[in-house]
């Protein structure tokens, strides 16, 4: 049996309200960059494939690639306005 | 700002006869873009190639793969005179083609040889520890001869409990034994002999004691190797020789086939001919006066009006001065502009190192990166490095502007900082950082700026500056509707972004302000821009409406990706820094490691520097810019010819 109010106090000095930011920041870096990463994947697959037949498809593939890069940027601008 | 090179539609009738002449002095002018002719219901057909199309073809496949297997790069050569390389080509061509299947031949008889040999010797190994001659081995009436490997070990006791009668040689370590048994006793022995896991091994049908072969094959192993070599040395000597003579005959041969097949590419009758295709209005009247002296004028040259649907197959040809032309390759990267656009190479010569600089912003790194291309570009003499060479300088000159304004060297700051916690010194003693104005969340804008302590200024910065090259690239696709719809369709398409952006702007200063009359003005404003822009657009326009204040925030990655490069570089000054600090005081392993540490990586980094500022800059002028005012997909304009290198007429 754990006493809820010791809980708490063990809790307390690693969930604070300045490691709740940082945490946040964290995580909003975290899931969009894993979130670009998937993003990009599937979609440099298929613009790889698509190169393989016709290189002049480059411009195109890059471009629809680096369109969810957006993603992570967003998620930087997040992490800074939280700890803003 | 410019457009491409402006065309003209030409077409070239003639009789039969001087088909050859007007297309020779056509391919001789480079000067004609030919469009090909597809067989359709108007009678015309294309015609059969020249009668020495094939014979040429088939010197081509020659000599290319003769080039190929010598190896042949393409290099510079001295220049030849065309109808004395053409004079010799037959007689050359058959020289070197048997000469070289000669030694082709000679090496694949000696390489064969080699595997004989190596398979010889691999028969002879086993025996080499027994080392009996291997005539002893056969022509025996009463003796059975076992020669082969075991598995198990062979105890000679249990053999002569079978028999007395034999003869054994035995390897204990190679397991290989030769044993001579009376033929009465031969099955015993060979059940005995099977018991031990027992394989015959082959008996090479040669005599002779196995090391000395093993000497002799060695020999002849080392002696075919050397002759191998010679050869090999010969077809080097061989391409050092005729590299010049296969670079020119290339070159002529594939002038000939390019003249030879031209006939597939235009519309025939019985007795004449039409070749349609394009040339720089420009070049027109040259082009007239080429193709009237080559037929003595009994060609007939025309123009034709280009309507407004074939303008978009036009071929198109940059139309750009020396400086800028080089961002053509990142034109072409993307989609050559088609002959309706108007040319966006001159703005993003501009606004593609300024994004570069902008990110990279350092003028340590401006000056290893600009040193690298400007070595590269006089080292490497391919046409097509040298254009990428140079816009990697351009940017290097806008890297150091912003170094400048950054105050960054290699990720150190030249100026002192004032932080919470002291002063920090930068590298140049005396330049002191001024405060200009404060910014945003409490940051102060200074110059130099320093990027590492206004993160939130700078966002809002690159933001802005992201929103004026969106606007601009609104701007260049009003101008390209406006030439060809009109004024009307072109404020509805791109303006009304540009009122909805002002109304927008109005109104949240009003907001800020305070005052809801401002407020109420902008909303209206607003209101109008999105209903003009769902006239030009339809639905789209409005549902696309989000996507500005996300192409505005993407421009956010310009202070990131910086970010990253600097923190990249301070950490490597860091590390640096400490190993050093350890023993200042002589000049240690430690030092020596830390020299090697700081070169490593800011070597890295200066790699990262091309390809991450490189790829973001390329990606806001791709995406955010591109997608409000380009389409691209022209045609390359790609004369009827050839651009002689090795050989003159």
């Amino acid at each position: 049996m754990v006493d809820p109010v010791t809980a708490t106090a063990v809790a307390g000095p690693i969930l604070d309200a300045a490691g709740m930011k940082a945490l946040g920041a964290a995580l909003a870096i975290t899931v969009t960059g894993l979130a670009s990463a998937w993003a990009e994947k599937e979609i440099g697959t298929a613009a790889i494939g698509a190169m393989a037949e016709n290189e002049s498809l480059f411009g195109k593939g890059l471009i629809l690639t680096v369109i969810p890069e957006t993603i992570v940027i967003f998620g930087l601008v997040a992490a800074l306005l939280i700890n803003g | 700002m410019s457009r491409p090179k402006e065309m003209t539609r030409a077409v070239i009738v003639g009789h039969k006869s001087i088909m050859k002449e007007t297309i020779n002095a056509l391919h001789d002018s480079n000067l004609f873009h030919i469009e090909d002719f597809v067989e359709d219901d108007s009678g015309f057909k294309i015609d059969k190639p020249f009668e020495n199309a094939e014979d040429v073809s088939k010197k081509l496949v020659k000599i290319r793969s003769i080039s190929s297997f010598l190896g042949i790069d393409k290099k510079e050569s001295v220049v030849q005179k065309s109808d004395s390389v053409l004079r010799e080509l037959d007689s050359k061509l058959d020289e070197l083609d048997r000469s070289i299947s000669a030694k082709t031949e000679a090496t694949i008889k000696l390489e064969n040889d080699l595997k004989e040999l190596e398979s010889q010797k691999k028969d002879l190994l086993p025996f080499m520890s027994i080392n009996l001659n291997f005539d002893y081995y056969r022509g025996y009436e009463n003796l059975k001869v076992f020669a082969g490997t075991i598995k198990g070990t062979l105890d000679e006791s249990q053999l002569s409990g079978i028999t007395q009668a034999y003869e054994l040689f035995y390897d204990p370590q190679a397991k290989t034994i030769a044993l001579f048994v009376g033929s009465t006793s031969a099955d015993k022995v060979y059940e005995f002999l099977q018991g031990l896991g027992f394989r015959e091994l082959r008996v090479p049908d040669r005599g002779g004691v196995p090391s000395e072969l093993l000497k002799v094959i060695e020999q002849k192993e080392v002696e075919i190797k050397r002759k191998i070599e010679s050869l090999q040395t010969e077809i080097n000597s061989m391409s050092a020789k005729y590299a010049d003579f296969i670079l020119a005959s290339d070159e002529i041969l594939s002038i000939e086939s390019q003249k030879a097949e031209l006939p597939l590419r235009i519309a025939t009758s019985a007795n004449t001919f039409i070749i349609d295709g394009w040339s720089l209005t420009e070049n027109y009247d040259s082009l007239v006066s080429t193709v009237n002296d080559a037929t003595n004028g009994k060609a007939y040259i025309t123009t034709l009006e280009i309507d407004e649907e074939e303008e978009e197959h036009v071929p198109v040809e940059y139309n750009n001065s020396k400086v800028v032309a080089p961002l053509q390759e990142i034109m072409d990267l993307y989609s050559r502009p088609k002959y309706t656009e108007m040319d966006p190479s001159a703005v993003i010569f501009i606004t593609f190192p300024l994004m570069y600089g902008l990110i990279l912003g350092d003028i340590g790194y401006a000056m290893i990166l600009g040193g690298l291309a400007l070595f590269i570009k006089k080292a490497v003499k391919s046409d097509a490095v040298k254009p990428l060479m140079n816009i990697l300088i351009y940017c290097q000159i806008s890297t150091a502007f912003f170094g400048i304004i950054y105050g960054e060297f290699l990720g150190f700051s030249l100026a002192s900082l004032h932080t919470a916690h002291g002063v920090v010194p930068g590298l140049i003693p005396g330049w002191e950082t001024i405060t200009l104005f404060s910014g945003l969340g409490g940051e102060h804008v200074t110059f130099p700026v320093h990027r590492t302590h206004m993160v939130m200024t700078m966002i809002a910065a690159t933001s802005l500056i992201g929103l004026l090259h969106v606007n601009l690239g609104f701007l260049l696709g009003f101008f390209n509707i406006k030439r060809h719809h009109g004024f009307t369709h072109a404020f509805l398409e791109k303006g009304s972004w540009i009122v909805i952006e002002l109304g927008a702007i109005v109104a949240i200063a009003g907001y800020m302000g305070g005052n809801s009359m401002l407020t109420n003005v902008g909303a209206v404003v607003a209101v109008v821009g999105v209903l003009m822009l769902t006239k030009g657009e339809g639905i789209k326009g409005p549902i696309e409406l989000p996507s500005l204040v996300g192409n505005a925030l993407s421009y956010a990655r310009i202070i990131a990706v910086g970010l990253s490069s600097i923190y990249i570089a301070s950490t490597v000054n860091d590390i640096v820094f400490k190993m050093i600090w350890v023993d200042h005081s002589k000049i240690g392993f430690l030092a020596l490691a830390a020299i090697i540490v700081f070169v490593l990586g800011h070597g890295l980094n200066s790699v990262l520097s091309i390809i991450a500022p490189g790829l973001h800059a390329l990606r806001l002028q791709y995406v955010e810019f591109f997608g409000k005012f380009y389409e691209g997909g022209g045609k390359k304009y790609n004369p009827f010819g050839y651009t002689r290198k090795y050989t003159e007429e």
